[in-house]
């Protein structure tokens, strides 16, 4: 068994240690022997989605994104929605996720129109969401509870076909507004967190390298690994975030 | 000039409170200040005036930058004072300048060695207007409270357009910094680096900050990198590319675990020059140190000298009698200077005890994602040389699940949660200890450090 990886855009979407998730991922499979290949599909490479297992696409700086759209404009769009619809685990983070969506309309009022893969937009807000978050994975993504830090001020709204990936237990999620945190449609998990979101999420994790492997290989059975380490690291931040009354603090720009 | 009453009475109230808070064993650095801005808002225009200063902005080594400065200004036997780095905000840069200032107003010292946040740079500029601004380099660093990389460029951008008469030293090897050399201020700029004739060769580094042209936006190409973006950049679309440095580093002629010998080039020709402290990203801070002081018209045998002879502290490679075999603390803040310690502990040749302490309070950061963007990896070959290691602070557990993920075995791990326990345990150790600390975690296992084994709080 092997798991092919695509890390996609690290030259850009590499925002807050999204880097992490890739490692995490690494290591919870070669620690159960199984195989592992990431390739890093930069700016101005070519994208065959139907080569990989797992995509993952991480959260950038807004400098960069008008490099982003225009490379995206050059086959990678239709790549991405095309691996979609074909089922592919997909995690995107931040700006990887909004970037999956409709449309991103700037606090000032620009817009900038993204690949539409998914039913969701973003409209930027002149607060920023930042600070340590817990959140109750839905059941359909695995369950139990994450934990992260969120910093965006884009406000996501999900339409009619998309299921949120979780449920807000504190901090702000998409839009800190009605409740909900990410995305999840078919294979492709969203989420604002930071963190990265992975290591500190094993479950979660296990959870995306399963759907992976399954879609693949029929079934996929992981072994179990000793995760105590970072249950205590979760657990302390949940114990930290919930002892603390209104933890996602809002900041003025 | 007419000098009023409320700016007297400001500095006589901050001049009380850090009387008072030094007497309650406080450090008092920045509150002061923070009092006395409420009742005089423009309090720093008034004492800048008269003092000539050099200040200090970037991401990493302010604070070496700045002590290397005030070893050659103590060497040219200039009359100075100088912030600390926990008072580099507006509200302690002028509490300093009112501990240095009689009730008229008149600043009895001559010069001054001021560090300024590249956050804070913006407003405390224009008021202070510095003879120079040393900009050290741009890295991506506590982003929760700056936003983007570009964000913290703006405000310094903004500051230095406060002071249009500052004569600005730039890291010519930093396209980000480089790039506030533009018509947009009028500042004469001169420059420093490391020239490609230094041999300091690295590999790109798998995550820059830097990786597009930040006035076009196409990829930069490289002649040479010498560490995280910093290195000989060009773009080939526009043209951008590495300026000339009048002040570089042309030569390696040694580097050892607590210094490097170096050929460093001047506007008066070719030298040999010691550095009295290890690594690449400390060559930087002594050629920014060298170019700001010659070019506010201090001697260059004297500013060389000086970089050979001074001493950092205050977690900065600083070395306590802990333990058996010694303690080096090193202190990180985001991970190109993390990633430049972890380089420095491979270059180590005997088995060590490591300490990372990882605080998220403001002063840290309280994001502390960035541990995964610093090359923890490149610890995992020294495994077997690692002989123990400790996690400590408020995010201790996130740090050993890095050092976990790193490839690091984690029964060799062990997290112990207070300061003072871990200054303890530390001193039990019978091998060489490295600590790797953030800010506040920094100054907290110092101090329980240093009353295991003596020295200085960082106020005296």
């Amino acid at each position: 068994m092997k798991c092919r990886i695509c890390h996609l855009y690290p030259d850009v979407l590499n925002l807050y240690g999204d880097g992490g998730n890739i490692i995490c991922l690494q290591q919870r499979l070669r620690w159960r022997g199984i195989e592992s290949e990431v390739q890093r599909v930069p700016i101005g490479a070519p994208l065959r989605l139907a080569d990989f297992d797992l995509v993952f696409i991480g959260g950038g700086q807004d400098f960069e994104q008008e490099v982003l759209l225009e490379d995206l404009k050059h086959g990678k769009a239709d790549e991405i929605r095309a691996a979609i619809s074909d089922d592919i685990c997909m995690l995107a983070i931040c700006g990887g996720y909004q970037m999956l969506g409709s449309y991103h309309e700037t606090h000032d009022g620009k817009r900038f129109d993204f690949i539409g893969a998914l039913d969701l937009y973003t409209r930027g807000s002149p607060d920023r969401m930042i600070g340590n978050t817990v959140y109750e994975c839905l059941p359909a993504c695995g369950g139990g509870t994450l934990v992260g830090f969120e910093n965006h001020s884009g406000k996501t709204w999900l339409g009619s076909s998309v299921e949120p990936l979780a449920k807000v237990i504190a901090g702000s999620g998409n839009n800190g507004e009605d409740g909900t945190e990410g995305a999840h449609y078919r294979n492709v998990f969203c989420s604002y967190s930071h963190g990265p979101l992975l290591p500190k999420n094993p479950g979660f994790c296990d959870y995306l390298l399963q759907t992976a492997l399954a879609r693949r290989y029929g079934s996929a059975e992981l072994a179990p690994l000793d995760d105590a380490a970072e249950k205590a690291a979760h657990d302390a931040m949940i114990r930290r975030v919930t002892s603390q009354a209104g933890s996602g603090r809002h900041k003025k720009k | 000039m007419h000098f009023s009453v409320r700016a007297s009475f400001a500095i006589l109230v901050c001049r009380l409170l850090r009387l008072v808070s030094r007497i309650l064993h406080r450090g008092g650095t920045a509150m002061p200040g923070r009092v006395a801005l409420r009742i005089c808002p423009d309090l720093l225009s008034t004492l800048s005036r008269g003092v000539t200063t050099i200040a200090v902005t970037g991401t990493n080594g302010k604070t070496t930058t700045c002590r290397m400065i005030e070893e050659i200004f103590q060497n040219s036997g200039l009359d100075y004072f100088a912030n600390r780095s926990g008072a580099n905000l507006m509200s302690g840069i002028v509490t300093e300048f009112a501990m240095h200032a009689n009730l008229s107003g008149h600043v009895k010292k001559q010069y001054a060695v001021i560090e300024c946040d590249e956050g804070a740079a913006r407003t405390v500029f224009g008021k202070l207007r510095p003879a120079a601004v040393v900009v050290t380099n741009l890295f991506r660093d506590q982003l929760d409270r700056y936003g983007e990389i570009t964000h913290t460029l703006a405000n310094i951008r903004e500051g230095i357009s406060g002071c249009p008469d500052a004569l600005l030293c730039l890291n010519a090897d930093c396209s980000l910094t480089s790039s506030l050399a533009d018509a947009s201020l009028p500042n004469r700029v001169v420059w420093y680096g490391i020239d490609s004739t230094a041999g300091v060769n690295e590999a790109p580094p798998a995550l820059s900050d830097a990786s597009y042209c930040i006035r076009c936006k196409h990829e930069y190409e490289y002649d040479y990198h010498t560490y995280a973006h910093l290195g000989g950049f060009r773009c080939p679309h526009c043209g951008y590319r590495r300026h000339e440095a009048e002040f570089a580093v042309t030569g390696i002629l040694g580097m050892d675990e607590n210094s490097s010998r170096v050929r460093f080039r001047g506007p008066w020709g070719e030298d040999d020059v010691t550095v009295n402290l290890p690594a690449v990203y400390n060559l930087y801070n002594a050629a920014a140190a060298i170019c700001g002081c010659v070019s506010c018209g201090l001697q260059p045998e004297i500013c060389m000298d000086s970089v050979g002879r001074f001493s950092c502290g205050f977690g900065r490679m600083e070395r306590f009698p802990l333990g058996e075999a010694g303690a080096c603390m090193i202190l990180v803040k985001n991970p190109a200077g993390c990633s430049q310690a972890l380089h420095y502990l491979t270059g180590t040749k005997e088995p060590f005890v490591l300490a990372a302490c990882l605080n998220d309070r403001p002063a840290d950061g309280t994001d502390v994602s960035w541990i995964w963007d610093a090359d923890f990896e490149s610890l995992a070959p020294l495994a077997d040389r690692i002989r123990k290691i400790y996690v400590s602070g408020d995010r201790g557990p996130d740090m050993r699940i890095r050092l976990k993920y790193a490839g690091l075995p984690d029964a060799s791990i062990t997290l112990v949660e207070r300061p003072d326990e871990l200054a303890a345990a530390l001193g039990r150790e019978t091998l060489p200890v490295y600590i790797l600390p953030t800010y506040t975690a920094m100054v907290e296992l110092r101090s329980a450090v240093i009353r295991l084994c003596g020295g200085n709080e960082f106020w005296e």
